[in-house]
Parts: C-alpha cells; sequence; structure tokens
C-alpha cells in the first residue's frame, strides 16, 4: 500500500508542486520569526553581556528602590581588601542642544559619568578623561549629527551652558534607561557638577589580583548596606540580557501572530488541493477499493501521502526560513539597535523541529477530511464512466444556508453587544470574537457567495463574448472548490481591509481632534521633568506682543489627589474655554465654564448634573464649585475645566505654563512665524518648540509606516492564497483537458481558451477580495468604534481600490501557467486520453 | 424551414456528387526514424457533398487519424486534404481553428458536452464561439427533429447518454457546416440510442444534404451509411456502396483475415 502511495506520489509530483509551496511558504514565515528573533536575542545578550562581564562586583539600588547608592558606599567599597579599583556611576538630567541651540528631545537627554573603571567602552573615538570631553550615545550623535570632533553645548543644572569636545561614541545598545533620552557621558567629577545629581546609580567594581568576582562581591555586599544591591559582573549581564531578550520576545510574539495567518491560509489551500486531487483520483481510490483495500488502508494512503509532502515542503520552509531570519536580522537589526556583526545566525534544534512541526501538522489536519472522504468512494464508482457527468452536484442545503445566516445574525448581535460596553478592552475582545464567528458564517455560506457572485456578474460575463461566458459558467460549476480557494483570499483580505480602515479612522479621528481644538500652529512646551517650572509666563507673554502671533493659549494644569485617585484641574488662558478646549459636551457648555463655575468629566460629577455644586479637593483645601457642563470621560486630557482665576486662587504654586497654543496672523509667512516663536523661547532653550504641520505629517508617517508593515506581513498570506487559487485552477484544467480540446475543435481560438481561464481565476480572486474587504470594512470600523468613542468613520477607498487591482493582477497572474497549459495541449492527443 | 431543405435536394446515389471533401496521398508518421509508425501510408479518398460516409477498419488501422487529419484536428507528415477549395494541409494553427468553427461539425465518442451549460446553451455554443447569428427556424427544425424540444432547458447531468448524443447532433448540425465529423458517435449508447443517433446522422444527409464522414468499427452502424470506406494499416483497401450490416461485415472479415 505504501508503495502505491508513493508511486502515486511521484506520478502527480506535478499537482503537489503548489501545495508543498504554500505549506514551505507559512513554514519559512515560522521559522523565519523564530532565527530572526533568536539571533536579535542572542546579539542583544552578547552586547550587554560583554559590558557586564568586565566588572567583577557592581552594587545597585535595590530593586523597588528610587533611592540612587550614596557616595559613602563608594568609599568603602574602594577601601576593602578585595577590591583593586571602583567607580560610581553617576547618572542625571543633562540636557544636550542640538546645532541649533535647542534642547534636544522631550526628556533632557542623560548625564552619565564613565569613570575607572567602567562597563562601557567607545564605539568611535575615546571615552572623556578630562573635564572638556563628552562622549554621547551613538542614537543621541545620531539624532543631532554630532560627530567625533566637534564641539556641543550641555546645560548645566542652572541652565547655563558648557561648551564640550566630542571625544567618541558609545553604544549604550539596549540599556534601558538610556535607550530613549539619550545621553552624554563625562568624566565622574564633570557628570557630578553637570547633572548636580547626588549619590550614584550603580557602582563598578574591579576585584584585587588573585580575588574571585564572588568573593569580591561577597565583601562588598558587607559594607553595601541597606537599599542596595550587589551582583556579580555575571549575574548583572544575565539580567540585562533577560530584559533585552523581552524585546526580541515580543517582537517575535507579534511575528509569530502574522505567521500565523500564513499557516491557517495555507492550511485551507492545503485542504483544498488534497479535496481537488481525492475527486479526482475516484475512480483511482475505487479501484484499490475494488482490488481489495479497506477503508482504512485508502485513508491511510491518503493521510501517508499528505506526511510525504508535509515533511518535505517544512523541510524546504525551514531551510528558506533559515536564510529568512538572517537576511532580516542583517536588514532590520540596525531598527533594533543590534549589532549585525556581532552574532552569527543562531538556528536552535528548536526552531527546526517547531518548523517541521508546523508544517507536517498542519497538512496532515488539512488532508483528514478529503481523506475520510476518500473512505466515502464506493468500490463501484470504478466502473462509472465519466466523472464530468456527476461533477455538477451543487445543491448547497438549506442547512448550511440556516447554518450561514444564524452565524452571521450572532456575530451581528456580539457587535452590537460591543457597541453597549463601555471598556474599549472588552469591546475590542468581543469585536474580534465576533469576527470569528462572522468568518466561520461566511466559511459555511462561501459556495452561495460564490454562486450569487457569479449569478450576479454572469449577465455582464455573456454580454462580453463567449470565453468571458464560459469562465462565469466554470466559476459556478463546482461552487464548494472555489469557495474553498476564494476563502483563503478573504482571509487575507479581511485582515488588511480591516487594519486600513482602522488606520483610517484613526487617522481622521485624530486629525479632527486637533482641528476641532484651538487651532495652533506651533506648541511651546517644556522638557518633561518631575516638579518642573513648566513654561514662565513671560514667554506667553513675549509671544502675545510679537505682530507675527495671533493668538496664545496658555494651558496651566494641576493634579490633586483624592481618596478615588487624582483628579487634574486645567485651565486656559488667552481664549474662551469652548474655543481652547473643543470637542461636544454631554449636558450643559463650556462657553459657561466661568468664575465658580466648572466643566468636569463625568467620572467626577458622579451623580450631580449641570447646575448643581460639587466639592473639589484644591491645593488649597476643599472648594466648591458649580457644575457648568459634563463631559465625557474618555475624550479630553482634563478631569476638571476651570476659569483662570479660580485655578490661580485654587493652585497659587502653580506658576509656569503647562503647555502654550500659538496660532500665527493671517499676514505672517510660514518662516517669519516660525522665527517669531523661536525669538521668543531663545533665552530658554530647554523649551520643547513643535511645529503642528510637522507633528500631524509625523503621526501620519507612524501609522502609515505601520500599516506598510502590517500589509508587508500579511501580504505573504495573499500570495499563498494566490498560490492556493493557481493550484484550484491547475488542478480544474487538468479535468478539463478533454473539454477544453472538444472546445478548440470546434473553433476556440488559443487566446479565446486562455481569456477564459484567466477570467475564471479573476472572477475567484475578486470575489474572495470582495467578500474579505466586505467584512474588513465592517469589523475595521466594529473594532475602531470600540476603541474609540467619537469615532470618524472613513473608508480608504484609495488603498481598498489598489488591493482590488493587485487581487485582479493576482488572478491574472494565478491563470498564467494554468492557461498556458489548457492552451499547448494537443487537441487530438488530448480527445485520444481519458 | 422547408426552404433550408431544399438547398441541397438528394440525389438517387449521393456519392456521385463532386467530392466537398478530398485526400491526395495522405502520410502520417508518428516517432522517427527507426521508431517511426506510418498512422497512415498515402491515402487518397473523396467524400460527396450530401453523402453520409463510413469510414471503418480495425483497431490500429488509422481510421481516427484519417478523421484528425481530414478534419484539420492533426497535422499530416505529407499529402494534401482539401475541404472545398480550401487546401486545408497549407493552414496554420489560427486558420484552422476558424476553418474548424466556421465550416465543420463534430460529434465525439463521449458526448463533449459542457456540464455546467444546458441542452440548448451547449446546441447554440459553435455559434457563440463563431460570434453568428443562428437561424430560428433550423434550430427549431433541428431540435424537432433530433427530439430535444422539452430537454433543452436541462443539464447534461439530467439527460441520458442518447439524449446527450442527440444533443451533440444538433450542435453539430445547426451551424450547416460543410461536413460534419462524427468519431464512434454510437460507442458509448445502447443499441436504440444508437439506432436513434445514426438515424439522424442518416436523414440529415438525406433531408438536409449535410455531409457526413463517420468513423465507427460498427458494421451495424456503417450500415447506415450511403457509402463505406475500409482503412488497414494505414491505407484504404476497399468500399462498398449502399451497404448492408451484412456486407460491412463480410469485408471486414475478410481484411482481417
Amino acid at each position: 500500500m505504501l508503495r502505491t502511495t508513493l508511486a502515486g506520489l511521484r506520478m502527480h509530483k506535478g499537482r503537489l508542486v503548489t501545495t508543498a509551496l504554500a505549506i514551505a511558504l507559512g513554514v519559512m514565515f515560522v521559522s523565519g520569526t523564530l532565527v530572526f528573533s533568536d539571533t536579535l536575542r542572542e546579539s542583544f545578550s552578547s552586547q550587554v553581556m560583554g559590558s557586564a562581564e568586565r566588572m567583577d562586583a557592581v552594587v545597585l539600588p535595590a530593586q523597588g528602590s528610587e533611592d540612587p547608592v550614596s557616595g559613602d558606599v563608594l568609599d568603602e567599597v574602594r577601601e576593602l581588601p578585595e577590591i583593586d579599583r571602583a567607580a560610581g556611576v553617576t547618572m542625571g538630567d543633562a540636557p544636550l542642544l542640538d546645532k541649533d541651540g535647542r534642547a534636544v528631545g522631550s526628556v533632557p537627554t542623560a548625564g552619565v559619568s564613565v569613570g575607572e573603571p567602567t562597563r562601557f567602552s567607545a564605539d568611535e573615538g575615546e571615552l572623556p578623561d578630562r573635564p572638556g570631553e563628552a562622549a554621547l550615545a551613538t542614537s543621541t550623535a545620531e539624532a543631532t549629527g554630532y560627530e567625533v570632533g566637534d564641539s556641543a553645548t550641555v546645560l548645566g543644572p542652572d541652565e547655563q551652558k558648557h561648551e564640550f569636545t566630542v571625544t567618541g561614541l558609545i553604544d549604550f545598545g539596549t540599556e534601558p534607561s538610556l535607550a530613549y533620552r539619550g545621553a552624554v557621558a563625562f568624566t565622574s567629577p564633570v557628570a557630578a557638577e553637570m547633572t548636580g545629581a547626588e549619590g550614584y546609580s550603580e557602582i563598578d567594581a574591579l576585584a584585587a589580583e588573585g580575588v574571585s568576582a564572588q568573593q569580591a562581591a561577597d565583601a562588598v555586599s558587607a559594607v553595601a548596606g541597606d537599599g542596595t544591591e550587589v551582583l556579580t559582573g555575571q549575574e548583572l549581564g544575565d539580567r540585562l540580557a533577560e530584559q533585552a531578550g523581552a524585546q526580541a520576545d515580543a517582537l517575535a510574539t507579534g511575528l509569530l501572530l502574522f505567521a500565523l495567518v500564513s499557516v491557517v491560509v495555507a492550511a485551507i489551500v492545503i485542504s483544498n488541493t488534497f479535496a481537488i486531487l481525492v475527486a479526482q483520483r475516484q475512480r483511482e481510490m475505487a479501484l484499490l477499493r475494488c482490488v481489495g483495500a479497506v477503508r482504512r488502508q485508502v485513508f491511510t494512503a491518503v493521510v501517508t501521502e499528505a506526511l510525504v509532502v508535509g515533511l518535505l515542503a517544512s523541510a524546504l520552509g525551514v531551510l528558506a526560513g533559515v536564510g529568512l531570519g538572517y537576511a532580516g536580522f542583517a536588514v532590520g537589526a540596525e531598527a533594533f539597535d543590534a549589532d549585525a556583526g556581532s552574532a552569527d545566525v543562531v538556528v536552535k534544534a528548536q526552531t527546526v523541529l517547531i518548523g517541521l512541526a508546523v508544517g507536517t501538522v498542519t497538512t496532515l489536519i488539512a488532508a483528514v477530511l478529503p481523506a475520510r472522504r476518500a473512505t466515502l468512494v464506493p468500490p463501484l464508482a470504478a466502473l462509472r464512466t465519466s466523472a464530468t457527468a456527476t461533477a455538477l452536484d451543487t445543491r448547497v442545503g438549506i442547512l448550511r444556508m440556516a447554518t450561514g445566516t444564524v452565524l452571521l445574525l450572532a456575530s451581528a448581535g456580539v457587535v452590537a453587544l460591543a457597541r453597549q460596553t463601555d471598556d474599549p478592552e472588552t469591546g475590542l475582545y468581543l469585536v474580534v470574537g465576533a469576527g470569528f464567528v462572522a468568518f466561520a458564517g461566511v466559511i459555511v455560506l462561501s459556495p452561495l457567495l460564490v454562486r450569487a457572485a457569479v449569478a450576479a456578474v454572469s449577465p455582464l460575463m455573456r454580454a462580453l463574448g463567449v470565453s468571458t461566458a464560459l469562465a462565469a459558467d466554470n466559476a459556478r460549476r463546482n461552487p464548494r472548490r472555489a469557495a474553498t480557494a476564494m476563502i483563503a483570499l478573504t482571509v487575507g483580505a479581511t485582515l488588511i481591509t480591516g487594519y486600513s480602515v482602522v488606520n483610517a479612522s484613526m487617522m481622521a479621528t485624530t486629525t479632527d481632534m486637533l482641528d476641532r481644538q484651538f487651532p495652533m500652529d506651533y506648541q511651546v512646551r517644556a522638557q518633561f521633568a518631575e516638579e518642573g517650572p513648566g513654561v514662565p509666563p513671560e514667554v506667553a507673554r513675549d509671544l502675545r506682543e510679537s505682530p507675527e502671533v495671533a493668538e496664545v493659549v496658555a494651558q496651566r494644569s494641576a493634579t490633586a489627589e483624592t481618596g478615588d485617585g487624582f483628579v487634574r484641574y486645567t485651565t486656559f488662558r488667552g481664549v474662551p474655554p469652548e474655543e481652547a478646549a473643543g470637542g461636544g459636551t454631554d449636558a450643559g457648555d463650556l462657553a459657561d465654564v466661568g468664575p465658580g463655575r466648572v466643566a468636569v468629566v463625568s467620572d467626577v460629577a458622579g451623580e450631580r448634573g449641570v447646575g448643581d455644586t460639587l466639592a473639589l479637593t484644591t491645593g488649597e483645601g476643599e472648594r466648591d464649585y458649580e457644575i457648568a457642563a459634563l463631559v465625557e470621560g474618555a475624550q479630553s486630557s482634563w478631569s476638571v475645566l476651570m476659569d483662570p482665576e479660580d485655578f490661580s486662587s485654587a493652585f497659587p504654586e502653580v506658576r509656569g505654563d503647562e503647555m502654550l497654543m500659538v496660532s500665527g496672523a493671517e499676514s505672517a509667512g510660514d518662516e517669519e512665524l516660525r522665527d517669531a516663536v523661536y525669538a521668543a523661547v531663545e533665552d530658554r532653550p530647554t523649551l520643547q518648540v513643535d511645529s503642528m504641520a510637522q507633528m500631524r505629517r509625523q503621526y501620519e508617517d507612524v501609522l502609515n509606516t505601520a500599516f506598510l508593515a502590517v500589509v508587508a506581513m500579511l501580504g505573504l498570506a495573499v500570495v499563498i492564497a494566490v498560490f492556493g487559487i493557481a493550484n484550484t485552477l491547475a488542478l480544474s484544467v487538468l479535468e478539463r483537458t478533454r473539454e477544453s480540446a472538444m472546445l478548440r475543435a470546434m473553433g476556440l481560438k488559443r487566446a479565446q481558451l486562455r481569456v477564459m481561464l484567466m477570467w475564471e481565476a479573476v472572477l475567484m480572486c475578486l470575489v474572495g477580495a470582495l467578500v474579505g474587504i466586505g467584512l474588513g470594512v465592517f469589523f475595521g470600523w466594529a473594532a475602531s468604534a470600540a476603541v474609540l468613542d467619537d469615532l470618524l468613520f472613513r473608508v480608504p477607498t484609495a488603498q481598498i481600490a489598489a488591493f482590488l487591482a493587485a487581487a485582479v493582477a493576482a488572478g491574472l497572474l494565478a491563470s498564467v501557467l494554468p492557461s498556458r497549459r489548457a492552451a499547448r495541449t494537443s487537441i487530438t492527443a488530448a480527445m485520444a486520453s481519458e | 424551414m422547408s426552404q433550408s431543405a431544399a438547398k441541397a435536394a438528394p440525389a438517387s446515389d449521393p456519392t456521385h456528387a463532386p467530392p466537398v471533401v478530398t485526400s491526395r496521398d495522405l502520410v502520417k508518421v508518428y516517432g522517427r526514424a527507426d521508431s517511426a509508425v506510418h498512422a497512415l501510408d498515402g491515402v487518397t479518398v473523396d467524400f460527396a457533398r450530401g453523402a453520409f460516409t463510413a469510414i471503418m477498419g480495425p483497431s490500429g488501422s488509422g481510421k481516427s487519424t484519417l478523421m484528425h487529419c481530414l478534419a484539420g484536428l492533426d497535422t499530416v507528415t505529407s499529402g494534401t486534404v482539401h475541404l472545398g477549395r480550401t487546401e486545408i494541409t497549407r493552414l496554420r494553427d489560427k486558420q484552422l481553428t476558424l476553418l474548424r468553427r466556421d465550416r465543420i461539425g463534430f460529434i465525439f465518442q463521449s458526448f463533449n458536452l459542457l456540464p455546467m451549460l444546458t441542452a440548448e446553451q451547449n446546441i447554440l455554443l459553435p455559434g457563440r464561439i463563431a460570434k453568428r447569428r443562428h437561424d430560428p427556424a433550423r434550430f427549431k427544425r433541428i431540435v424537432e427533429v433530433v427530439g430535444l424540444g422539452d430537454r433543452l432547458g436541462h443539464l447534461p447531468s439530467a439527460l441520458s447518454g442518447g439524449q446527450q448524443q442527440r444533443v451533440a447532433v444538433a450542435r453539430a448540425l445547426l451551424g450547416d457546416p460543410e461536413v460534419v465529423y462524427a468519431d464512434e458517435p454510437t460507442g458509448n449508447l445502447d443499441s436504440r440510442s444508437g439506432a436513434e443517433v445514426l438515424g439522424f446522422l442518416r436523414d440529415s444527409a438525406r433531408d438536409l444534404g449535410q455531409t457526413v464522414i463517420m468513423v465507427t468499427h460498427d458494421p451495424v452502424a456503417a450500415a447506415y451509411a450511403d457509402r463505406v470506406v475500409f482503412l488497414r494499416d494505414g491505407r484504404l483497401v476497399d468500399e462498398v456502396h449502399q451497404p448492408t450490416a451484412e456486407t460491412v461485415l463480410d469485408r471486414l472479415v475478410k481484411l482481417e483475415s
């Protein structure tokens, strides 16, 4: 029996090539992801291990403690006979100015000391060892354009400017606190002076000659005292590697989700191929039964075939995956601050096994149903003449219709429920669940959908000519087969469309929110620092005096803790509250906010309504206010909106503005306004000036990049689905060899035959894409509506049109090989062969 | 409907009418050099307009190959085939396709209807391929003659074998082709259905003046023809006019010996 199976496989290997490709692509994605993340993790950990292992003992503040290690500890550690030398790492704010003289980043850059010894080494140039020298983090240098040898300005604790010569660049890698904000490194005394920080964030020590790291750590531990933690360099390395690994793990999880989509699509494709093959080989199966094979043997034969194909294809997929993972690492390493040259590609045995298992098991599962169907072939089928006479069993039961409808209705019900839910997270889960239910419904209904869709377009296709008319009829002749091929494409189409709708709606909603707010051109805010002074009131005053500026809204905020949590008080100076805050209200009017009258979010108001009196905890104790307006909680950044006068008396200690919103005068040009704004903040380099136009552009760039990345990830699922459609078509062509020959004998030109098959494929792709687009638009809406209350629903027609065009192109591509084959077959040979 | 029928009045012996299909020294060799097989080895034969001719011969005699070459489905190694004044052996694939489309009708052994088209759509298919308007009167008459009136809306799967083959006959006849080729048209039919189909082919030659060339190995089927030509080893070896099943069988037995 096994020999028969293998002989059959060899004979039909052409029919299984595309199936094998579908599996291989899915497996490639899975194993590629694993190789990529393993390599990335290895690269991260080799980096951090390298830096940590240089030390023998390291003192850190105890986990959870905010206090640095005191300077006394360093002195005591230095005294220890087990320690050769030790240095403390000072860390604090040291705002670096860019070449335009503005502070870099919304958070001040960190000032770090590199003493002797230090864990860090210069990637380029040298570490600073003189007062006038500094080294920059590589990421910071990249962001600002500073190079070794340049002169850079750093602000001291009182904002006085200090010049430093850049001596080197340090790759801090994944060091958690430095990766985001960037860093400037100084010698220890300079760092202490520039940051004004006391104590150390870390003490690094080297053991004396003949003392082991563990002995050194034990000795240090004895003097370090409470509130500290002492590790050997090795232990610190392990901990840092673990933290860095978490980043790689998160990435791997995300990628694996996309890989899962590809694998599912591949499973659908495989299942369809086996179903078709079993149908085509009905006589073969029946013959086996005739000569005495029991059902079990027929089942085993099909499953064995799947096993062999699955294993071979998975092996191919794993190989391709290793290549993909390595290529991905080589290309993407930079984006993750990993050193592409530092690690060899990591292929764990586990990766190979997982890849093989995923591919093989998927293939087996996909083949079980077709294999079962094969066992149902009665031996008598071998004696029946023509398969074409029975091929048109398109009866799709009422049961199917009923089940599908129930599922779709259930899904709609869950979406309706999700609309009622206040909690966005629950809503989102409900929508995702509804999506799965709806998809199940579509799968059940898909043969009907195919028939209905083809019936809808067939008058048009009939009118176009004989090739298109035949294509329409062909697409309808085996709806279940066409439906499964189509469903594979629907998966990708739904996800891509859904994401594009979410993306477009988010963009539109955010843009609209910005538009409804005060129409600002520039925003000025202080660098983020706890208890920071904010933007000095003089800046607002200066800006108001500038002729290029039309209006300046100064936003001030304070947070007060109540029994229930934090309440955020905000006021706007410069324009009436309804203009500054924007947005709608649930009750009352923002314009009514004035002395003694506040607008509050419903959570804070509790049971009270407009006109009621509300007691609020302020900086000066509890005070009573009248409620002028109520707003929905999620859509505002404040919980209480006050009149400026009320705010001043409630929070007299808040003297700076949190943020200034600047709108330009009609008469002022872009350049003039820009110059005016920058002139007003010239003496205050730490203030951050952002152009709204630029921020919007950046925001859109981020969303668009994310969209492209997601589409690229889902693209593979679409490619696999197109393989499936090509395969379905190729198998149908084989089945219809005689039919094609007859059509050619009757005078159908080769080109017409090709056009017929081309349209058949395009039709399949279009139906699959359209069903997916329908689902995607609906669930994209449901998902974004669950998350955003004030959603502006947008259907990105251009993107969807592009996707449809891609689907048509994919259909054309899918039909190329099958139609060539069909058109080439000799008429007489096809007539003679059965 | 009598107009179209009157076009070619049947002569007393239609085989004496001028030929519509002629072949001269037709040679078809499969394979090359040492392994060459001469499927046709110099066949010269004429088929008269309005005649129903059967081509017979034992298995491997080259009768199917002869039909394929006559119909422009296969290329010849040497020799010529004319359909009317057209030398089809000189035509390229595309011209052959158009020739088949416009001037030839086909009936095959295994019906070869498109399963997704109704009987009527199948009958009209060649006309659709050729973008040709069909003559409704002719359609009605042919459908009547083959007795499909009430089955036109059915899919082939709902028709019996005999009915399917009658659809195929109607399909071949509708376009008024210069010649209809039938390849074992009764091979898959029971004797009664077979007799009906053969009767239609004979009637279409007699009443509509339709030239029909049929390949068969069944003497009973051949007896419906006006003339039977016999092939053996790729050569034309004999022919019988106004055959009966007995005379045909007699010749066949002689051929085999």
